[in-house]
């Protein structure tokens, strides 16, 4: 170990170097059991205070390369390697994309302390400094002595961002910061980014770059090959990769208007017309509509519907009914109560009030006759969780939307053939021997959702399910639950996309404070001034419009016309 | 972070951990080392009082935690009371043999499994596991490495649990075909065990990798400072010597008042 | 720059290199605690099978012992083992069990037990028969405790023999066989790949011409 530091640390001759901050030159990097090397004699600079963004395709080796350029390979993870000349940063800070594992210590000052204490600085002055670098990314806490976890994942971040700034860092490394937060926290972070970027190097690999796309210095595009394709200036390099941008599913800005004009998002967002009911389920491409025997019925009835956790209400519903092809967007500010309104209809969290599920009573109650009847009647929602690894029961991929079907009692050679056809639909198809865990984050999501869909369920409940994805999964999970929705299913889907609400949703559920506050048609139903059929009775309903919803009308009358 | 939400501070609280662990082990040695059963069950009972006064925890929760001790008497005591070596034989069952020998040692072994309880708690609701680490790192030499690995799995833990409640809600979405026996268990047990984890290795990983970012140096305890400083204070001395008056008591209670009075249980 | 013309391969050696790093220690730890609720609540299991007939919960026993190999499934280095035990039996502690400050001393020595073992096999062994071994020998070292700690050597023979015969089967079943199961469903998820270090074959791989 010791001869490797000798190599690594920075480069004292360089002549010419002087300027640069970061460089590596003939890189060569090949993870253990892969078949083909990640880099092959790859070539990478930056100069001082250069904002350098790392663009590419999800598995093309963006957060290796940031991880060689600190020096964290080969140093703390141990990857096979070479290259001609390295030099890495005398000082750098890093941070990474999930803020649930940057952390060591439960409270906010005691992890501030620990990198203190790695750079042994005395203890006197650790309080002042620990101050000093929440003050610059703009994290105001009442008190050092916080846990960790009553931070918003957002405030998470900048805390992430803040002890990286305690390391007094010449170079910050950032590896999609920005990826697993909401829009609110999205913002936050890049405007703390923005507001330490003085005088720093900022190596930025992100694939949400609404936020600082025009901010950065530069644009390094990769293949999926891990090889440079493009670099230079945004504007150059938007202009002239649009298509890559595209296909690599990149949130770049205007990425939702571009998707409305292409085919496959002019059908994902056609308007409905709410005001004609039956109409409002026009099957892609044929324009056909349902049978009206859908319609005639809700599928779910809710009335003084409220979920219990620990025998204190968190969700409320006055009154609530979601018809056949209804797609829900719920959204609300985090800690709401979206997620329980999900649980409480699936059944998992206690609930009381009136229930109505597909014109049956849900039934409440703890007797075992009682839970088995209500089971079997849930078995008609489908429900996606956050974390869709957490949902894989097999070890094949293969299996997994069989034994959704075998559950159902369907008999295993249809399932087997159901399953396949799913599958293929799903972009899942060739890899069924592979083990869940295995796939792409993207393909995760997307194994998880054809779980659910494949049974074909009355309605489908979904956390979350485009969150952390790249815009391509987006797009493609939005599709399949268009699909899913013509035939009939509705829809809940929690979502802090607003976007998703405005564009794909039929209605937006708004949800504060564990209430029902406004339960309005999306832009995309159009004539939806006002719908009879989605009212909320008493609670600050009309008062408390959102003032996104009315953007939203405004925004729709651009799209239609 | 203390899970035992204490309501008072006591001078326990504020003495040393690394004093209070010399302290406990000494305590604990002591028991192991005594076979007379008087002066065990007064340790037993003198142990049990110091825990209720010093842990600084509501009293009624104390007790509730108290139960699993007796679940200890219990099991450490009849198994040696029914199976035990013994001449002088009370009464005999089949293969169940009870002789007095055998009684008074199954006794003893219960009041030694309570003391050894409220040693251990007296410890355990008075350090939280950031004290301890971090006295052990100033005091002993224990290296950053290990002690940080302890205190940010201690921090991951109760991700783990929530996701625990997430899968065990998963499993129920998507219901679970039955297989029975001991497969059918092994097997339930997987679905649960398996992705748990998988998830815990991953993080574990990462958290690793965001700490040697923060320039961590596992193994260089000397230069490193300290945000929380540990030295030893007058409360150390109290500490010290109300323990050990404690276990003076118990001494001097089991000369004066036996109960048993029956001296060393090995008979030899 | 200054010869930097040589390959990262050369400078760091192929061997993996030895001793523990953080991550593996914090994988070792974070694991063993999980495993140390499991052993917290496995204390009600092991009581439910107490009426069958008495001793009969030693069958289960071996649970307690499964920190020490799993985790050496995992790492692959010499420590693990004890470190877990030690992890995990501190969990138990934390959760206030009633057997206080002796677990932690039960947990190195069940460690040790373990991993005597895997050194006997220079810690390169991963078969069934290593696992059960090491199983074994958590158990061995939970006997000698229990001599010091509850005179064991005072049970009637066959009391004794039934007891401890039944405990290292059970250490061999739980702790080796079905760990060993457990890790292979684990190396599956291909999570353990992270844990892994990469061979020579690997970093060979770098210089083939094939890639130029």
């Amino acid at each position: 170990m010791s001869n490797a530091v000798v190599g690594l640390t920075p480069a004292q001759s360089a002549e010419t170097s002087l300027e640069q901050a970061v460089c590596v030159e003939g890189l060569r990097l090949k993870y253990p059991g892969e078949d083909r090397l990640m880099f092959k004699d790859l070539s990478f600079s930056a100069a001082r205070g250069e904002k350098v963004l790392l663009l590419g395709p999800s598995g093309c080796g963006k957060s290796t390369l940031l991880q060689v350029l600190s020096g964290m390979i080969p140093r703390a993870t141990e990857v096979p390697m070479k290259c001609e000349v390295q030099r890495v940063p005398d000082s750098w800070g890093y941070v990474f994309q999930d803020p649930d594992t940057q952390f060591c210590m439960p409270y906010v000052d005691e992890e501030l302390a620990f990198v203190l204490e790695n750079l042994s600085v005395p203890r006197e002055e650790m309080r002042e400094r620990m101050q000093a670098a929440l003050e610059e990314v703009g994290l105001d806490l009442d008190e050092l002595h916080m846990p960790i976890t009553h931070l918003s994942q957002g405030m998470k971040q900048r805390l992430a961002l803040a002890s990286a700034l305690l390391l007094e860092p010449e170079v910050l490394f950032l590896d999609e910061p920005s990826a697993l937060l909401d829009p609110e926290g999205r913002e936050q972070i890049w405007s703390a980014v923005k507001a330490v970027s003085e005088g720093r190097t900022l190596i930025i690999v992100e694939h949400r770059i609404e936020e600082m796309a025009h901010y950065v210095d530069r644009v390094v595009l990769f293949s999926p090959e891990g090889e440079i394709l493009g670099d230079g200036p945004p504007a150059v390099i938007f202009a002239d990769y649009e298509q890559e941008l595209k296909s690599y599913g990149i949130w770049y800005p205007g990425v939702w208007k571009d998707y409305a004009r292409s085919p496959a998002g002019k059908e994902l967002f056609a308007p409905i017309d709410g005001k004609d009911q039956v109409a409002g389920n026009r099957l892609p491409g044929d324009g056909g509509t349902l049978p009206d025997v859908l319609h005639r019925e809700p599928v779910i009835r809710l009335g003084a519907f409220r979920g219990m956790r620990w025998n204190k209400p968190v969700i409320s519903l006055p009154s609530a009914e979601v018809y056949p092809g209804d797609f829900i967007a719920v959204i609300g500010p985090n800690g709401a109560g979206k997620s329980s309104l999900l649980l409480s209809l699936m059944g998992l969290l206690r609930a009381e009030g009136t229930y109505e599920l597909c014109g049956e009573k849900v039934i409440q109650g703890k007797r075992r006759k009682v839970r088995k009847e209500r089971e079997r009647k849930l078995r008609q929602i489908g429900f996606v969780f956050q974390n869709p690894e957490l949902q894989f029961l097999t070890e094949r991929i293969g299996d997994e939307v069989v034994y959704s079907l075998l559950v159902d009692q369907m008999p295993p050679e249809e399932a087997q053939m159901q399953a396949d056809r799913c599958l293929e639909r799903f972009g899942l198809k060739g890899m069924d021997g592979r083990h869940p865990y295995q796939l792409s984050t993207g393909q995760k999501r997307r194994l998880s959702v054809a779980t659910a869909m494949a049974r074909q369920p009355a309605v489908l409940l979904l956390d979350e399910p485009t969150f952390g994805q790249d815009a391509r999964n987006t797009f493609a999970i939005l599709e399949m639950c268009e699909q899913l929705r013509c035939t009939g299913t509705a829809i809940l889907m929690v979502t802090h996309e607003m976007e998703i609400a405005q564009r794909a949703a039929t209605h937006i559920w708004e949800i504060r404070e564990g209430q029902l506050t406004s339960s309005m048609p999306s832009p995309r139903w159009s004539g939806g001034t006002e719908s009879k059929r989605h009212t909320v009775a008493g609670v600050n309903g009309a008062a408390d419009t959102p003032s996104v919803i009315s953007a939203a009308h405004h925004h729709h009358t651009g799209v239609s016309s | 972070m203390n899970i035992w939400n204490p309501v008072r501070i006591t001078w326990l609280h504020r003495a040393n951990p690394v004093v209070k662990l010399g302290l406990i082990i000494g305590l604990f040695f002591m028991t192991v080392l005594t076979h007379n059963l008087d002066f065990v069950m007064y340790q037993a009972f003198v142990f049990t009082v110091c825990l209720l006064v010093l842990s600084g925890v509501k009293p009624w929760k104390m007790l509730l935690f108290l139960i699993p001790f007796l679940l200890a008497f219990i099991s450490s005591s009849s198994s040696m009371m029914l199976f035990g070596k013994g001449d002088t034989i009370w009464w005999e069952w089949g293969l169940f043999r009870v002789s007095e020998e055998s009684f008074y040692r199954g006794l003893h072994l219960g009041f030694k499994g309570i003391a050894f309880a409220s040693e251990g708690l007296l410890l355990v609701t008075t350090t939280s596991s950031v004290d301890l680490f971090y006295s052990l790192m100033q005091k002993l030499r224990l290296a950053p490495k290990y002690a940080y690995s302890f205190m940010a799995s201690i921090r991951l833990l109760p991700m783990v649990w929530e996701e625990y409640v997430i899968r065990r809600q998963a499993l129920k979405v998507r219901g679970v075909l039955p297989i029975r026996g001991i497969r059918g268990i092994v097997s339930r047990a997987g679905l649960y065990v398996v992705p748990l984890l998988a998830q815990s290795i991953r993080r574990a990983h990462r958290v690793a990798a965001a700490m040697e970012a923060k320039q961590f140096d596992g193994d260089g305890a000397k230069s490193r400072t300290y945000y929380y400083p540990f030295r030893y204070s007058r409360y150390d001395l109290l500490v010290i010597g109300l323990l050990a008056a404690a276990a003076c008591c118990a001494y001097i209670a089991a000369g004066y008042f036996p109960w048993f009075g029956i001296g060393d249980v090995r008979f030899d | 720059m200054n010869g930097l013309g040589t390959s990262m391969q050369e400078k760091l050696g192929v061997q993996p290199r030895k001793g523990l790093r953080l991550s593996d220690i914090l994988v070792t730890v974070l694991v063993s605690l999980v495993l140390g609720v499991i052993y917290h609540f496995w204390g009600s299991v092991y009581n439910l099978l107490k009426p069958l007939f008495f001793e009969a919960d030693e069958l289960l026993y071996g649970m307690w012992f499964a920190a020490a190999t799993l985790a050496y499934l995992l790492i692959r280095k010499p420590g693990v083992a004890i470190i877990a035990e030690v992890a995990a039996a501190h969990v138990e502690v934390l959760f206030g069990s009633g057997w206080g400050l002796t677990l932690l001393l039960y947990g190195v020595i069940q460690g040790l037990g373990a991993e005597l073992v895997f050194a006997a096999f220079r810690y390169r062994s991963t078969s069934a028969w290593t696992l059960a071994f090491a199983g074994a020998g958590s158990a061995v070292g939970s006997m000698i405790m229990d001599f010091y700690y509850s005179y064991t050597d005072d049970l009637q023979a066959w009391m004794f023999f039934a007891k401890y015969g039944m405990r290292i089967f059970s250490g061999a079943i739980i702790a080796g066989l079905l760990m060993l199961l457990l890790a292979k469903a684990l190396d599956r998820t291909g999570v353990t790949s992270l844990l892994r270090p990469a061979s020579r074959k690997d970093y060979e791989a770098l210089e083939d011409p094939r890639h130029v």
